[in-house]
């Protein structure tokens, strides 16, 4: 498994086994997403036929500015309840009793909330840039993250996708730099000339974002930009899987980090015991030396020297 | 009697140190004393990534110096790890295996950390493939 898949499969699974289920048992179901998106799906004990979906979303309030609530409406109309509780930035409610036919694809659709929401700003930059203004568009930034933001700017005849990226331990800044230096020449292949352009600096913040107030400098912090040009968004098609893939580019950086160390820890797990085998032929092999021997008569036979150790009623019988 | 070699306190019993030097960044040390041995490696470490690597595998490996038994749990400074061979240690293990440990040692130390080093550049190669050819 290479790719990461755009929407919470978890999320899915629970909420079609809530759809399927004959009985309506109370639920309460906390899950966890990428970017500390926390999932509460919840049943009350009187009205067991409705499920609540509570989404908390830090930087939703971020996102409603691009047009997050618009997609919400579009997307999850039916559901969506206006009685925003608390830490939960977005409530969905679905009535048990009355679900449409095409359960699976609900759940499904359902899933890819968080997906749907993040991709304001895309959609926004992309429709500047159909409207074929003159000069670059607003510069969107949404903190998905604590210390990581997202900055999408529409210009005349592209789309800057700016990620600030952030290790917090030195092994994964390595290991960080060993990957995206690869974003950058991987490009040089001939079968992805077609995919957007990446560029790489680590402290120096590009130029589109140089201008913003309490930008991080230091070893620990990188940015990484996609240049998306018209054939990455033209098509509506392309353009949603574009922005899914591009949105999870974060995520799949550093699920390839951890792969990469784990599979250096196994590594050098089967080397420290290739290394104790040979430690262990230092040792002088106990269980044959103890083992006895017979002479060709039947009799013990003890090499002198271990005579003091032997037990007393063996000895008796021993050749000396 | 503690290995007069960590102790060092007696100058009578310590022998000469002796290095072993390819390189500025690959040298071994090799104290010895009356009852003794030190034996200590610095691993070749050509970039960032190497630093990395050698550093989590001599630390993997000293976390598991119980059973190495002739390994040193801290290594000394300026090197990346130390093995302290005592005389209760000769006496009870084959000395010319000892020998053959620590060369195959400090033969596959530097093959591992290479191959490591290879194969994560490939990994981060597919990955960045795999990612950009996405996007149609």
């Amino acid at each position: 498994m290479i790719l990461l898949e755009p929407n919470s499969y978890v999320l899915e699974e629970t909420l079609l086994a809530r759809f399927n289920s004959e009985k309506h048992e109370v639920v309460d179901i906390t899950l966890v997403d990428f970017d500390n998106v926390i999932y509460h799906v919840q049943t009350q004990a009187e009205q067991r036929n409705l499920l609540t979906l509570g989404v908390e979303m830090k930087y939703f309030n971020e996102v409603v500015q691009y047009g997050a609530n618009e997609i919400l409406q579009r997307e999850y109309g039916p559901y969506l309840s206006s009685s925003a509780s608390g830490q939960y930035q977005i409530t969905l409610e679905f009535n048990l009793d009355s679900l449409p036919e095409d359960k699976a694809g609900l759940a499904k659709h359902v899933s890819m909330l968080k997906r749907n929401v993040l991709a304001s700003p895309f959609v926004r930059a992309f429709e500047y840039w159909e409207s074929q203004q003159e000069g670059a568009g607003p510069l969107m930034a949404t903190h998905y993250r604590e210390d990581e933001a997202i900055y999408v700017q529409a210009q005349q005849d592209r789309v800057t996708v700016i990620f600030s990226t952030l290790f917090r331990e030195e092994v994964d800044r390595v290991l960080g730099r060993v990957f995206l230096q690869e974003f950058v020449d991987a490009r040089r292949q001939a079968s992805i000339q077609n995919a957007p352009q990446v560029f790489y600096s680590s402290r120096e913040a590009p130029l589109e974002i140089r201008h913003l107030p309490g930008l991080k400098q230091d070893e620990s912090v990188g940015y990484v930009s996609f240049v998306l040009f018209p054939r990455h968004f033209a098509d509506a098609d392309v353009r949603e899987k574009t922005i899914s893939q591009i949105q999870l580019f974060r995520d799949y950086l550093h699920y390839h980090i951890k792969c990469a160390k784990a599979y250096m820890h196994s590594r050098m797990r089967t080397r420290v015991t290739s290394f104790l085998k040979v430690i262990n032929r230092a040792k002088p092999d106990r269980t044959t030396a103890t083992s006895e021997k017979r002479t060709a008569t039947g009799r013990y036979f003890r090499p002198q020297f271990r005579q003091a150790s032997a037990s007393p009623q063996l000895g008796g019988e021993s050749e000396w | 009697m503690c290995p007069k070699v960590e102790a060092g306190n007696t100058k009578e019993v310590l022998l000469n140190p002796l290095v072993v030097s390819r390189n500025e960044n690959e040298q071994v040390l090799i104290e010895s004393s009356i009852n003794s041995v030190r034996v200590s490696i610095k691993i070749k470490q050509a970039d960032d990534i190497e630093r990395i690597l050698a550093h989590q595998f001599t630390r993997f490996l000293m976390l598991r110096a119980e059973s190495f038994i002739i390994l040193r749990r801290v290594p000394i400074k300026g090197y990346d790890i130390s093995f302290l061979i005592t005389n209760f240690h000769t006496e009870q293990m084959y000395k010319h295996k000892l020998v053959d440990f620590i060369i195959e040692f400090m033969e596959e130390v530097d093959k591992e950390i290479s191959e490591m080093k290879l194969s994560l550049n490939a990994r981060a190669r597919i990955v960045a493939e795999t990612y950009l050819s996405q996007f149609v």
